[in-house]
């Protein structure tokens, strides 16, 4: 997935998550921070709603557990898979203020094996379009491999 | 004392109208209500028209004039009223509260929807929003806390599925409902998933409709035999805190609280409701945040036959959303008209018997894990 073509394809939205090329670093979620009210917000508001100051993009995290999880099996918006899973997933808390809980993707090809409290890792890749048939790389969270069975 | 009544209700059977214009089915629902009335639209003095999807589907503005001109109604104050599922009955929270101002004598609400066209597919809430491009879609946010809700308070599916059984039996009595045919929990099961765990006869249904009530001011309704007097209206909007508790829903029950508030009644005084079941679980989580029941105990009303007609606290006698389809414009007044009818003990072989107290509820939007608007409206005669 990180290669040329991908570097080309526009995120979905800007501002939320950071865009190839990792260069061997994990892509990361972005959020909002206010440096006034010490806040972490996802996504990034305009404004901060507390102060109303301007808040700055922040590392938020890529790893988390899910919280909940569903798979949507109708006729699939955005050019998206059928079926696809979304869900919640609580953000490892880190110096980075995580602990938010941020709604998302799951990997298309991790659909039939999703667990609640399932750790799960960031990954960015092209997913989907605009609505109009223009790829665009999304964020979606991928279940960690499990441990071998000693 | 209340601040103010409805004196007037109607609406057109929900379904397929494909033969039929918005401004058509709205006029239809508008002249019912005024004869429903015996009010002539001379003395309207403000008028209120909701639509959730008319300038989206069809390009269509501030259509609200239209449809009051067609029955003899212009020059006074419209206002076109769009809050996605709450379009109706925040068109309704308008209108009394320029009446209980002192505003208006008498003012018209008409919600109303034509939505049954080709690839309509899933309702989101706007393209621009960070969740619709992450795959957002309304059966899923409902769907997120279904799971949550199985896992933390054991619900379980044949709970789900009994909701739409029991809305099924009790739209079978009301000839406004789209859907009249009895289902059975088996069924309700093995319809296709859509977004897991919620099978096709688990959501509503898409449909054309309207509906229309005439609120008036004290001192005009005085002069109405059949009035039922508003205790209170609120809208309150979703708080986007994060994380959003799924299973126990705090903008949900923050509308009710305010309500019983506002009304000075509790959950024990409601004798008949009608809420927003776009989703099985949606009535559920809705029985929890109005109190019926404490936290995770929806399962059991459903079980007991508590919710259902002949029970304690009938829910959706009407048939709801499940039932009636969900034109989106016009459910939250076709649920005040549902209302007023059992209030009024109009409501034939569903009626709730000894009915004095009632409440309206309704929800729309979602917005990072809340709704953006819900409604709760409660009724007294």
């Amino acid at each position: 997935m990180s290669n040329h073509k991908t570097e080309q394809i526009p995120p979905m939205l800007p501002d939320i998550f950071t865009l190839p090329p990792y260069g061997g670093n994990p892509p990361m979620l972005l959020g909002g921070y206010c440096g006034h009210c010490d806040a972490y917000f996802f996504p990034k508001p305009r404004y901060c709603p507390r102060c109303l100051e301007t808040p700055e993009s922040r590392e938020i995290g890529n790893t988390g557990v899910i919280h909940s999880f569903t798979v949507v099996r109708t006729k699939p918006p955005l050019g998206l898979p059928q079926p696809y899973s979304v869900g919640y997933v609580d953000l490892n808390g880190n110096a980075a203020g995580s602990g938010l809980r941020v709604f998302c993707l799951f990997d298309p090809d991790s659909t039939e094996r999703l667990e609640i409290g399932a750790k799960v890792t960031l990954q960015v890749g092209s997913l989907g379009h605009e609505g109009h048939g223009k790829a665009r790389l999304r964020p979606y969270f991928k279940p960690v491999a499990q441990e071998q069975e000693k | 004392m209340a601040s103010a009544a409805v004196i007037g209700a109607g609406m057109i059977p929900f379904g397929k109208h494909e033969d039929r214009t918005l401004v058509g089915m709205g006029a239809e629902a508008c002249r019912l209500a005024l004869k429903d009335a015996g009010i002539k639209p001379s003395r309207v003095d403000a008028a209120f028209f909701s639509s959730g999807l008319a300038p989206k589907l069809f390009g269509d503005f501030t259509v609200g004039q239209n449809v009051f001109w067609e029955v003899g109604i212009n020059r006074i104050p419209v206002v076109n009223v769009e809050n996605a599922c709450t379009s109706g009955s925040t068109a309704f929270f308008l209108a009394y509260n320029m009446v209980a101002a002192g505003q208006a004598e008498i003012a018209l609400v008409c919600g109303g929807e034509k939505m049954c066209v080709p690839g309509f597919g899933l309702i989101s809430s706007g393209e621009t929003q960070l969740d619709t491009q992450l795959g957002m879609v309304a059966p899923a946010g409902f769907a997120l806390r279904a799971v949550r809700h199985m896992v933390e308070y054991g619900t379980t599916k044949e709970q789900l599925a009994k909701i739409s059984v029991k809305n099924r039996a009790h739209g079978a009595l009301n000839p406004m409902a789209q859907f009249r045919d009895p289902l059975t929990v088996d069924e309700v099961l093995s319809s296709p998933m859509i977004v897991d765990p919620l099978t096709r006869f688990q959501c509503c249904p898409i449909a054309d409709g309207a509906a229309a009530v005439l609120i008036a001011s004290p001192a005009v309704a005085a002069r109405v035999a059949r009035k039922v007097n508003v205790a209170c209206s609120v809208l309150v909007t979703g708080n986007y805190k994060n994380p959003q508790n799924l299973a126990n829903w705090e903008t949900d029950r923050l509308g009710a609280s305010k309500a019983y508030e506002k009304a000075g009644m509790g959950p024990e005084d409601i004798n008949v409701v009608e809420c927003h079941d776009a989703f099985t679980i949606s009535e559920i989580l809705h029985y929890e945040a109005l109190g019926l029941c404490p936290p995770g105990e929806g399962g059991r009303l459903v079980d007991e036959g508590v919710v259902a007609l002949g029970g304690r606290v009938p829910v959706n006698p009407s048939g709801g959303l499940l039932s009636r389809g969900h034109p989106v414009g016009a459910t939250g007044v076709a649920q005040i008209v549902e209302v007023v009818t059992q209030l009024r003990h109009e409501a034939g072989p569903r009626q709730v018997e000894g009915a004095r107290a009632g409440l309206a509820h309704c929800m729309g939007g979602d917005k990072d894990g809340d709704c953006k608007s819900c409604t709760v409206s409660i009724f007294s005669v």
